[in-house]
């Protein structure tokens, strides 16, 4: 409910910030000279934008309820098509890149927390530090340039790591994969601590088994809901890691919208982004209460 | 001491960014904007940092680039510290009502990414780099605003405010004098990591090409430039990208060892 | 509980294998008959009767056939659509008798009808058509004589007219498509005669074609009568940095507008091969704002092009593949560079005229200014092709004699119309490709739709209509053109840079690769694949 609440207000941030900061956005197709002032007062008429700012506003909020984002200023073409074509592109780049964020965060938590005395426990510790803080611009732009002499030694790599999919999505899994790492290991070193843990290396059960059968366990519950969350941030990433990787996708679609001050377009892609934040936070929720039996008990 | 090394070389790294930015003008092999040798030539004794594709000197752009850039970041991180703190400390210091509509408002923002938010801003107001800074400013406020609320709201539960409290205190007179002096530090802390996010967020920005003029020396609008030469002049983007990570990489050591510092 | 978990371990490590495996099967391979062809621009729109994107013609101009085609060798027209044709004494009438056997891509029979109405859909006004409507000129009515014969009557003589008719914009499509989709949809459900059909467009995403085995009316301009390939792939890489990668890691076969610098290390290269194609029509170019001091001065604009080195941009954004152009048009039929105006790059000169026009610098800020007013010269460059870059180097070039300069990119042709709107520029740049030098009316003309340097002159209208209606004498029309372009040197209304060299570069298993006279089509129909 309160989730609800949460993306509704998202939402009408969305149409004021732009209806207000950005003002008429059909006099600006005037300005430019591609309309006539009477197809501008049809235009505005037909948009409704003659109408009082709440009217306008419940519209917006009628039309978002059904899917109707509005059409945009240069082809006319409904917003929500345009969205929907870019959609698949960007939802396989941040579920591959998701994918991998968790499977480099586990490997590298497990690492930073087994070997913690170790060079090897502190270099994980230390990439995933380095993960949180480095740019996707500049990490993609390295990558790339491995990328290029890589494939001068091995032509074949083409067909493995696809530069189109698999080196953007490890780029963006990479930067989200510090956030988990650090869970993960914090979780781990902890409950490496926890009385039971003791009791089962008292039973001489081996460390390596005694840390990833029964230490990861309680470590689990917050890593999960933290990828759940890191989801909503990757589709942030994926704006930047489209653009090094000229990949199609939302990101794109933001970047020129913006650039050419086709609002509409901008409006939906970040509404669209408050709705799948606010899921992001329920499935998180609903995960730590399945995975974590106390919560269960408790409710 | 072990522990501090990272957070000496972060200051040394800082120091000479600031040293750079100040001398710029002395230091640098000229105009950022005008051609001074054959395009692409690699790093050499003329061109420490070689020159980019239309024959300008990477050294001289990155140190006036060294002026923008955390100016920019500054600027940004002093709008959110404003904003986000002013709106932190009034929600911290009168509960009820405000408290929880401007916490409401903070939680609904923060569904958008600070990014997102951010582009929002630049998609309203056309890009060009004050943009950038007024944007970057707005998106990472809502953010701050809750981190402040908390800070603010530990020292309301301590015992002199609500000592002063009880002997009759107004609110504002609570809040100008126990809780924004005694909050300072830990809000500095909280400003230093925030900093590393504006300036994230002011170089990634740029770097979609949303500062508007091409030619600008700024580290971000560099990296973007130079990825069209990654294979025939790869220190185009390495040098800018390597200068935003370290800067980054810097300030969060920093901001880390401030926090540590408090603790202890 | 402890199942959940290793299930939930298990079920995100085999989800990121999946993906892994996914990833790498979706690049395999293609089959032996489809081909992966780059563009490097996503338009706004790909109708070819509504929108002006040169791109669109890429894929566009193998969906299409035209009533008539440019032959690129002998700049001649050949029967297209049309068998033959005859012009009318007057030059007020062509009369166009059509071929019997082509039919659409969906079953429409084509005839004169279907030419009616493609005219009218263009020259409807509610459809907004931002090319092919001005291409038409003073198209006056159009008369269906028998089912296979149709006259176009003009209320002008008009020289251009088979020009146009030549060009993708105008090429015939289905009038069963255009009615059933509007004009908003029809671009996604494209319907013509030509070699290949449009099977799918997703904007930023692809464009396929698939081979139109029906095709029996190729013009003469094409080799092959029916194509070869099954299915083209069209791809967008706008980022130019990433096209010579996706060359090289086999994403693509083929595509145009390489960087210069990959296009060299390319042509070395034993798996690719290099075709620079010049393109017809206006140089990169950066019209002069006459209507706002200081350009509104002829002097303060010499002196303006004599400050730009540009065989130095030339040389440092297109290497070796293109030489400074000096004059407002170019094609193979019309060669207009003349020698004798030539404004070469002399900083002292141009100096020199500033100071003579009063722009001192005494104040010592290193700015010139005259009245006390400094000397600010604002530039707004379009985002495509290398202009910003180039218009960087026009900047830098400008501060060295002393102005301020403030550089603005458009990130569109929206946003540089509405620079142009407001009219706060000193230089701008646009330009536009073609085959026929009536471009330039529209650039030069007083009441031009793109008249961006404000430049008013009777004399110059006059010479522009004179040289539009001489349709029956092409070397007179060609000496009128030579006449115009000393004019405008003359007068310094523009700083043009260069003519368009367009470097493709293909894999060397794809073979029969040329173009239409446009320059940026591709004869798709003649492409085969070696194994």
């Amino acid at each position: 409910m309160e989730g609800l609440l949460t993306a509704w207000a998202a939402v009408s941030l969305t149409f004021f910030a732009l209806r207000v900061v950005a003002g008429d956005p059909v006099a600006s197709l005037l300005s430019q000279g591609l309309a006539s002032p009477e197809q501008v007062e049809s235009l505005r008429r037909s948009l409704g934008l003659d109408a009082p700012l709440l009217i306008q506003y419940l519209r917006f909020l009628r039309g978002f309820l059904r899917g109707d984002l509005g059409v945009s200023l240069y082809t006319g073409r409904p917003v929500s098509v345009v969205i929907a074509e870019q959609l698949p592109a960007t939802i396989v780049l941040a579920l591959t890149g998701l994918s991998l964020a968790i499977f480099f965060g586990l490997c590298l938590g497990v690492t930073a927390a087994w070997k913690e005395h170790s060079a090897a426990g502190r270099l994980a510790a230390r990439v995933a530090g380095l993960a949180t803080a480095l740019p996707v611009a500049f990490t993609g732009v390295i990558s790339l340039l491995l990328y290029r002499y890589i494939l001068q030694f091995f032509p074949s790599i083409s067909i493995i790591a696809s530069r189109r999919l698999l080196l953007p999505a490890t780029v963006l899994g990479f930067a989200s994969a510090g956030a988990i790492a650090r869970v993960v290991q914090a979780g781990l070193v902890e409950s490496m601590r926890s009385p039971y843990m003791l009791a089962a290396r008292a039973r001489g059960i081996g460390r390596g088994v005694r840390l990833l059968w029964h230490a990861l366990r309680p470590a689990l519950p917050p890593a999960t809901s933290l990828s759940a969350l890191e989801a909503a941030y990757l589709f942030a990433g994926t704006v930047v890691t489209e653009t090094v990787f000229s990949r199609p996708g939302l990101g794109r679609l933001l970047v020129n919208s913006i650039l050419q001050g086709d609002y509409p377009i901008a409006q939906g892609v970040v509404a669209l982004a408050a709705l799948f934040y606010t899921a992001s936070h329920i499935i998180a929720d609903i995960l730590a209460f399945l995975i974590d039996p106390r919560l269960r008990r408790t409710a | 001491m072990r522990r501090d090394l990272p957070a000496l070389l972060s200051a040394v790294w800082l120091f000479i960014v600031c040293m750079v930015s100040i001398t710029a003008p002395m230091i640098s092999n000229g105009s950022p904007y005008q051609p001074v040798a054959e395009p692409l030539t690699p790093p050499s004794q003329h061109n420490i940092l070689g020159t980019d594709a239309l024959g300008r000197d990477v050294w001289t752009r990155m140190v006036y680039g060294a002026r923008l850039n955390p100016g920019a970041s500054l600027l940004a991180t002093a709008i959110t510290v404003v904003i986000g703190g002013f709106s932190g400390l009034i929600a911290a210091s009168i509960s009820g009502w405000l408290d929880r509509t401007i916490m409401w408002i903070t939680n609904a923002m923060l569904a958008i990414p600070g990014l997102l938010l951010a582009m929002l801003f630049v998609a309203a107001m056309g890009p060009g780099l004050p943009t950038v800074i007024l944007a970057v400013g707005f998106g990472g406020a809502p953010g701050f605003a809750r981190l402040a609320r908390t800070i603010f709201h530990q020292f309301r539960e301590r015992g002199y405010v609500t000592a002063a409290v009880a002997l009759g205190a107004g609110r504002s007179w609570v809040a100008q004098h126990h809780i924004l002096p005694n909050a300072q530090s830990q809000l500095l802390s909280l400003a230093t990591t925030h900093f590393a996010w504006a300036f994230m967020g002011t170089t990634t920005l740029t770097f979609l090409g949303l500062a508007g003029d091409p030619s600008i020396p700024e580290w971000g609008a560099m990296l973007n430039t130079g990825r069209a030469h990654l294979i025939d002049a790869p220190w185009l983007a390495l040098f800018p990208g390597l200068a935003i990570s370290l800067t980054i990489l810097a300030v969060q050591s920093l901001g880390a060892r401030l926090a540590n510092s408090e603790d202890d | 509980m402890k199942s959940r978990i290793q299930s939930l371990t298990l079920i995100t490590l085999v989800f990121s294998f999946l993906f892994l495996s996914i990833a790498a099967c979706s690049t395999g391979p293609e089959e032996p008959s489809t081909l992966i062809y780059g563009l490097t621009l996503a338009p706004t729109g790909i109708d070819p009767h509504l929108n002006a994107s040169s791109e669109l013609g890429i894929p566009l101009h193998s969906v299409y056939d035209t009533l008539v085609f440019l032959n690129p060798d002998t700049g001649k027209f050949v029967p297209g659509l049309a068998d033959n044709w005859t012009i009318s004494p007057d030059g007020l009438t062509y009369t166009f008798t059509l071929r019997r056997d082509v039919i659409f891509h969906d079953g429409t029979p084509f005839n004169a009808q279907a030419v009616l109405a493609n005219l009218d859909r263009i020259r409807d006004p509610d459809n907004h058509s931002q090319k092919a409507v001005f291409m038409l000129g003073p198209l006056e009515e159009v008369e269906i004589i028998d089912d296979y014969t149709v006259a176009i009557h003009l209320s002008e003589p008009y020289a251009p007219l088979l020009d146009s008719l030549s060009d993708v914009y105008l090429g015939m499509a289905s009038p069963t498509a255009f009615e059933t989709w509007g004009p908003a949809e029809y671009q996604f459900h494209q319907v013509g005669t030509g070699p290949y059909r449009l099977v799918e467009y997703i904007p930023n995403d692809r464009l396929t074609l698939d081979r139109n085995p029906d095709y029996a009316w190729a013009p003469s301009i094409y080799l092959q009568p029916q194509a070869d390939i099954e299915n083209i792939i069209f791809r967008f890489y706008e980022d130019s940095s990433t096209r010579a990668l996706a060359l090289e890691s086999g994403e693509i076969d083929i595509i145009g507008e390489v960087p210069p610098h990959d296009a060299t290390r390319l042509s070395v290269d034993a798996d690719f091969t290099l075709y620079p194609v010049s393109i017809p029509g206006q140089p990169m170019q950066f019209f002069f704002n006459t209507q706002l001091p200081p350009t509104d001065d002829a002097i303060v604009r010499r002196a303006l092009i004599h400050a730009v080195d540009r065989s130095y941009a030339v040389n440092t954004v297109f290497g070796v593949y293109s030489v400074v152009a000096h004059s407002p048009f170019s094609a193979s039929a019309f060669n207009l560079e003349s020698q004798d105006l030539i404004l070469d790059y002399d900083p002292t000169r141009a100096e020199a005229l500033l100071e003579a026009t009063g722009w001192t610098a005494e104040d010592g800020d290193g700015i010139r200014s005259k009245n006390n007013i400094p000397l600010e010269l604002r530039i707004v460059s379009p985002p495509w092709g290398s202009n910003s870059e180039i218009a960087q180097l026009i900047r830098a070039d400008w501060e060295t004699i002393g102005a301020r300069v403030i550089l603005e990119v458009a990130p569109g042709f929206g946003p540089l119309k509405q620079a142009q709107t407001q009219g706060e520029y000193h230089a701008i740049g646009i330009n536009f490709f073609g085959t026929d030098p009536d471009l330039l009316r529209s650039f030069f003309s007083s009441n031009g739709l793109y008249n961006w340097t404000g430049f008013a002159d009777p004399e110059q209208d006059q010479l522009l209509l004179q040289a539009a209606q001489t349709s029956l004498d092409p070397e007179e029309r060609l000496r009128l053109y030579q006449q115009f372009v000393s004019d405008v040197q003359e007068e310094a209304l523009l700083l043009p840079i260069r003519f368009y060299v367009n470097l493709i570069v293909a894999n060397k298993r794809v073979e029969g690769l040329h173009f239409s006279a446009q320059g940026w089509y591709p004869i798709l129909i003649d492409l085969r694949i070696t194994h």
